[in-house]
């Protein structure tokens, strides 16, 4: 079933066209890698998909609601509850622990201060990181730094987690540690995702992937059913 | 590197750079103009006795803060204490947009400058643009002071137009000024100078500042409180009183000032320390979070302000000091049948001393704005993501409030205080009067001076002996408090202004 | 992905002990997850060489007797053998040979510029399949670490094979026009 979805989305900053024209859609519990060159719109794209931008044309709805034309605070709490959000780095707030950044959305959303930080410990624990758990960002290595934000994004139970180049600042095996404990989640979960990433190798996690050229999906990004040499792998 | 190259890149910043240089600048001039008004009124002569002049007054004004010779070195020593708020909003003014320079020094620093030529290149921003400030205050005190040279009917003058500061005085003011700045700024750079990672990842301070703010606020409390013995103790050594009075003062009052300053990061400390156990509600979180993490933050912002209300409470235990005798003045004199008949100077005098805090408090408002904006601006692209997660934009002008108003409520309180107790360690704590015998005359003047009736007319009055406390001028205080607290609220409001344009999601596209 | 040395495997799995050809088998594709399997004719054949150079020797035979049950065992020279190989390092691609580099350049030889794109998009989606399924094995919650190192090494090739893929496509046109001036 679809859940969100995105028709012919055009956004530009200033002169500079960033999309023009997209379209696709998210299943529920699907994940799905947005990929392309740098300066393709992957990015815009998705601040579109999760309403912290608005498309200058175009639509996108959840659940069968246009989003896009909703109040700042109305995205704003649709962020809050239903989506997570994920990026390649400096996301958490310096000055609180691991354990008060991971609790900030339940408490948002008014969770009380102590079942706030049991579900912190539970996730953080998933993650692998709850020796962290009453240490500042500014003392984690990027690696807990990033479990931490992953946490973080999902410890509200999101329908979907929107992540911007999640591993981009890890080194290969950290960055596939993360991922992996955060496709095994969200897919235990049932936690639709939608992964911007520039590595095929990260994309190879997702169901799915649409390529993006010059801000249009990239129809020559996939297809061509030929068959394989020698018919063996 | 060659001079252009310096110049060039000392001119490579941005619109807040920009910014930074002009608010620099402006405030060198307001501090040029303040201190050329004191070397003014210390450079006005003391004519020699004569007898129509035993006093040495300086007939040819009006006001009696420049007439007196007494008053002068106060009046001067005042206009100079103006200069404290305005280098204070200098020092807010140089961090605008520190975090972005910082940033590209430290870039310069990876392109193979050296230390010195980074700090150069900042040492040269900052003097130049002092150096500007200067020599437009210079101009303007230079034309204001011939605006303003207009004798009344009777010859006098409003203010000393007709003198000027010694030619090293000025140029002392005019240079001093800028070197004072550029060191101030290569000072401050020094962290960034000697690394060119910029910015490091800091330990967290697991310990707040120290209680050794409470050391230097006892040190200037208890050299104003020596002021008076001191005085009576050395009256007749005149050389000793004329460095040794002052000295105190200066001292005192500037150990007070650190102290509260430094305070206020102690207090923003437990503050913070409070509210992250106490509080519910993210904003609070997030607030505590950021006071905890940088407790001088808060020093930093309130700096101005609260010298201005040290003075401010000094000031105003001074004017209930001399409210009281003068009241006690007055009283005394209806008792022996007299009317009111008494000198309003003092409490005049402190009217002006009143508007200079007055414009002090202005000036500190204009620093704790840029400071609150700096800070605001500077963390945009955390706000930008918190904004992104869906955090709602009333959620984070809540903690900004908070973490303005929780270590302001507290410091504001502090610093009235001390600058009470200042004040009150000055003046005596009790007022006396009376004491004595004045005879009163109950007839005309012609009966009471004829020889022959006035012993049937005048009597003798016993006036008893009358002490009286100087009480807390709590009221003045609490009006002190409130305008401070509306400064603050005033800065907030414009801070959350910023607040929304910073927490623009554009802030996200640089990763 | 280079000629896998069959020989130098059996030696290492001889090298705890001896084995039948059977127990040889099983042992060779236990430890290499995702190589070619083994066929049993191989194994017999690669054995008899390594007898033949004195690598190996026969160590016994089951009552059962015939070929299947012999158990054969590391010689000295087999085991110094080994140990040379070990110390050897891989020359790092002193040729660039790869069918699917090959295949582009003929293509372009042979055709135009849409023909050698069309080939490297469609080699594109086959490879870009292929990371799919081996990321799917690597994720299974069930792996072990096995699995996971022999298909982070698949990964990995296919990663490089991908990104040349990536970058050849959009240097295709200009590099026809080289070929054909």
């Amino acid at each position: 079933m679809t859940q969100l979805q995105a028709r012919g989305v055009v956004r530009a900053y200033g002169p500079t066209p960033a999309l023009r024209g997209v379209t696709l859609e998210v299943a529920e519990g699907e994940i799905v890698a947005v990929t392309g060159p740098s300066g393709c719109g992957k990015s815009t794209l998705l601040h579109c998909l999760a309403g912290i931008l608005r498309p200058d044309a175009g639509e996108v709805t959840w659940r069968g609601h246009r989003i896009d034309t909703w109040s700042e605070a109305a995205r704003s709490r649709l962020r809050r509850t239903e989506f997570g959000v994920l990026f390649q780095f400096g996301q958490l707030v310096a000055e609180l622990t691991a354990a008060e950044n991971v609790a900030l959305p339940l408490l948002l959303a008014g969770t009380g201060r102590r079942e706030a930080r049991t579900a912190a410990l539970t996730w953080l624990e998933r993650f692998g990181v709850a020796e962290v758990a009453d240490v500042r960002p500014g003392e984690m290595s990027g690696g807990q730094q990033q479990r931490c934000a992953t946490a973080r994004a999902l410890v509200t139970e999101p329908r979907v987690l929107f992540a911007d180049e999640p591993t981009g600042a890890l080194d290969t095996l950290t960055g596939e540690q993360v991922l992996t404990q955060l496709v095994r989640l969200a897919r235990e979960q049932r936690t639709a995702v939608v992964l911007v990433t520039h590595e095929p190798r990260i994309a190879a996690y997702a169901d799915r992937e649409i390529v993006l050229r010059d801000g249009l999906v990239d129809h020559t990004g996939l297809g061509l059913d030929v068959p394989l040499a020698g018919g063996a792998r | 590197m060659r001079p252009t190259t310096l110049l060039r890149l000392a001119l490579a910043g941005t619109r807040t750079d920009t910014a930074r240089v002009v608010l620099t600048a402006l405030s060198a001039l307001l501090a040029t103009l303040a201190g050329l008004a004191a070397f003014t009124v210390w450079a006005i002569p003391t004519p020699a006795a004569t007898a129509e002049n035993q006093n040495r007054w300086s007939e040819q004004y009006h006001n009696a803060l420049l007439v007196q010779p007494g008053l002068r070195g106060g009046t001067a020593l005042a206009l100079l204490m103006l200069m404290i708020p305005v280098l204070a909003l200098a020092g807010q003014c140089a961090r605008l947009g520190a975090p972005a320079r910082d940033r590209r020094l430290a870039a310069l620093r990876l392109a193979g400058a050296t230390p010195g030529q980074v700090t150069r290149l900042v040492v040269l921003e900052t003097g130049v643009a002092a150096l500007l400030g200067t020599l437009v205050g210079l101009g303007v005190y230079l034309v204001g002071r011939d605006l303003l040279h207009r004798p009344d009917a009777q010859g006098q003058l409003a203010l000393p137009t007709d003198v000027l500061p010694s030619t090293g005085a000025l140029a002392g003011v005019v240079l001093g000024l800028p070197v004072v700045a550029a060191l101030a700024t290569a000072l401050m750079l020094r962290t960034v100078t000697t690394s060119p990672l910029g910015v490091s990842r800091k330990a967290a301070r697991e310990r707040g500042p120290g209680p050794w703010a409470g050391l230097l606020i006892g040190f200037g409390v208890a050299s104003f409180a020596v002021i008076r013995p001191v005085v009576y103790r050395f009256a007749d050594d005149v050389e000793l009183m004329a460095w040794l009075v002052p000295a105190l003062f200066a001292v005192g009052a500037l150990a007070a000032m650190i102290g509260v300053v430094i305070g206020t990061g102690w207090l923003s400390y437990h503050c913070g320390r409070l509210l992250r156990r106490h509080a519910r509600g993210p904003a609070a979180l997030l607030a505590a979070g950021r006071l905890m993490a940088d407790p001088w933050a808060g020093s930093r912002t309130f700096a101005a302000l609260l010298a201005a209300l040290i003075f401010g409470g000094g000031a105003a235990a001074q004017r209930a000091y001399f409210g009281t005798k003068d009241q006690l003045e007055q009283e005394q004199s209806r008792f022996a049948g007299l009317d009111g008949g008494t000198d309003p100077f003092y409490l005049s005098t402190m009217n002006y001393v009143d508007a200079a805090i007055a414009v002090a408090i202005l000036i500190a408002t204009g620093g704790l704005i840029v400071a609150l904006v700096e800070g605001i601006v500077a963390r945009r692209r955390a706000y930008a993501a918190l904004v992104a997660t869906g955090v709602p934009r009333a959620t984070l002008s809540r903690s900004v409030a908070w973490q303005a108003l929780a270590p302001a409520v507290p410091a504001i309180l502090l610093a009235l205080t001390v600058g009470t107790l200042l004040g009150r360690g000055l003046a005596e704590s009790e007022v006396s009067g009376g004491g004595g015998a004045a005879t009163i005359c109950e007839a005309t003047v012609a009966l009471c001076e004829d020889p022959a009736t006035s012993a049937q007319y005048n009597r003798i009055v016993q006036i008893p002996e009358v002490q009286r406390a100087v009480p807390v001028p709590l009221e003045h205080l609490a009006w002190l408090g409130a305008g401070a607290l509306a400064a603050v609220l005033v800065t907030i409001g414009v801070g959350l202004l910023f607040l929304r344009a910073s927490t623009a999601l554009d802030e996200l596209r640089t990763t | 992905m280079g000629g896998v040395s069959t020989p130098h495997v059996l030696l290492g799995l001889l090298a705890g002990g001896s084995r039948h050809g059977y127990e040889l088998k099983r042992a060779h594709d236990e430890r290499l997850p995702r190589a070619r399997p083994l066929a049993f004719g191989q194994v017999y054949a690669t054995l008899g060489r390594l007898e033949r150079d004195g690598l190996v020797a026969a160590a016994g035979q089951d009552r059962a007797g015939g070929p299947d049950r012999t158990a054969y065992a590391l010689t000295d020279q087999g085991r110094d053998t080994l140990d040379q190989w070990l110390s050897t390092v891989e020359a790092p691609m002193p040729y660039v040979a790869s069918t699917l580099f090959t295949k582009v350049v003929v293509a372009l030889l042979v055709a135009d510029v849409d023909r050698a794109r069309s080939y490297l998009i469609a080699q594109r989606a086959a490879h870009t399949a292929r990371l799919r399924e081996l990321t799917a094995v690597k994720a299974d919650s069930g792996a072990t670490l096995s699995d996971v190192v022999a298909a982070d090494f698949a990964i990995a090739h296919l990663d490089a094979d991908l990104r040349w893929l990536h970058a050849t496509l959009g240097r295709v046109a200009d590099w026809h026009r080289e070929v054909h001036p």
